[in-house]
């Protein structure tokens, strides 16, 4: 269910013409006068915008949609891609209206300041102040630039020596592997392990010489513990060669 | 009609219309008083529904700002709400649609959460205003709000148009994808 309400609107004409009792009659025909030309205007005002919403409109619709179904995933991002083309036409608006505004501005300012020459001291002050602030400006700018140049080579400083450290604990690394792996390589070389072998044989055969020694010693029924000789002799050959 | 388009008639003379959608009565009664108790240059016109669509039977002028009121206390509201918004031709959402949800301030009566209405509002690429209808004074400054909408949506503000006052409502953040 609906339902309407109005409010009447400003009847300025009426409004005027009624308290005309209070005020000469010319003026308040110049008021009402003045009154009907405001809302003409206003009204001119308001059926300009309309035209030009409808023409927009009108251009909009002539554009052809794109036929294809779209996931709405896809139509979010592309919606989100147009409100951001409009925020960039707007600001590019606002920034081309703010320079012709300062332009503006500037021109007259300067025809300004040949008309009245030295009467204007408020304004020669101003634009002095302004020419110091702005000198400032680009002095701490230029120092500022200088700083961050300083700060740049630093940290590029910085990364060759660290790539200089890494390079060379790598090198360490490969360094030392190579190391452990010539040890493991030469524990299980073959040449050692037929010298290896030799030496056993070796120890073998010498142990067997040394029973034969001892045997003949023995055989012989000397009284080997007198002699000091013979005692070195035989304590000698009592020694197991393995654990040299 | 069983869609409301925006541009199907022409405008009258320093007149607006705009069109409050919601469920409760007294809500819509309120608020249309107090729109109307503001000053301003231009006729104002208030119509009140229920529900979407609108009878055909009446001779009503080009409707230039649609309001949909939600009371976050019923889900019906929200309900009745998000089917009238099917009868509205999608034209009408480049900026003369807008939201308004009341009675956020009682959170123990809220049924609907917050979250919810600002999807909505943002899948609908609408403004959305909170405002507690109940309380006179904040629904005399939503009333002055929706009145300055209202002027630009006509078109009666030089300069601006609904397009335009849209993206400036844009909100920079998106809803919070979390729901309770």
């Amino acid at each position: 269910m609906a339902s309407a309400m109005e409010q009447p609107g400003e009847k300025p004409v009426a409004g005027a013409e009624e308290c005309g009792e209070v005020r000469g009659e010319s003026q308040a025909a110049e008021e009402s006068i003045e009154d009907r030309i405001r809302l003409l205007l206003r009204l001119r005002a308001q059926t300009k915008q309309q035209l030009l919403e409808y023409k927009s409109m009108i251009d909009a619709s002539e554009e052809k949609t794109p036929e294809q179904i779209m996931q709405e995933k896809q139509i979010e991002v592309k919606i989100e891609d147009l409100e951001n083309e409009i925020e960039d036409v707007k600001s590019n608006f606002e920034m081309k209206t703010l320079a012709l505004n300062r332009m503006r501005l500037s021109a007259a300012l300067t025809k300004n300041m040949e008309k009245m020459g030295a009467e204007s001291s408020v304004l020669t002050d101003d634009m002095k102040h302004i020419l110091k602030l702005q000198n400032l400006i680009m002095k701490s700018q230029e120092e500022s630039s200088e700083l961050e140049q300083k700060l740049l080579d630093v940290r590029k400083k910085r990364l060759q020596l660290k790539q200089t450290s890494r390079s060379k604990l790598l090198e360490i690394q490969t360094e030392k592997s190579k190391q452990k792996k010539d040890l493991d390589n030469m524990e299980n070389s073959e040449v050692i392990k037929t010298m290896q072998k030799k030496l056993q044989m070796e120890i073998k055969i010498t142990t067997v010489i040394q029973h034969v020694f001892q045997g003949l010693i023995l055989g012989s029924k000397t009284n080997w513990a007198e002699d000091s000789a013979l005692r070195e002799i035989v304590l000698q050959l009592e020694k197991d060669l393995t654990t040299i | 009609m069983s869609v409301l388009r925006p541009m199907d008639k022409l405008p009258d003379l320093n007149a607006a219309t705009i069109l409050l959608v919601g469920t409760e009565d007294s809500l819509l009664q309120k608020l249309a008083e107090s729109m109307l108790q503001d000053h301003c240059a231009s006729e104002l016109r208030v119509h009140l529904a229920n529900s979407l669509p609108l009878p055909s039977t009446v001779n009503r002028p080009r409707i230039d700002l649609i309001v949909f009121v939600i009371n976050l206390h019923s889900k019906y509201s929200l309900r009745n709400v998000e089917e009238c918004l099917s009868h509205v031709d999608s034209s009408f959402f480049l900026g003369k649609v807008c939201f308004l949800a009341t009675g956020a301030g009682q959170e123990n009566h809220c049924s609907i959460h917050q979250n919810t209405v600002i999807k909505l509002a943002h899948t609908y690429r609408s403004p959305l205003l909170f405002c507690d209808l109940e309380v006179e004074s904040f629904r005399a400054i939503v009333a002055q709000r929706l009145v300055r909408m209202l002027q630009i949506c006509a078109g009666h503000v030089p300069g601006i148009s609904a397009v335009n006052l849209l993206s400036l409502l844009r909100r920079s953040d998106s809803p919070p994808s979390k729901e309770l």
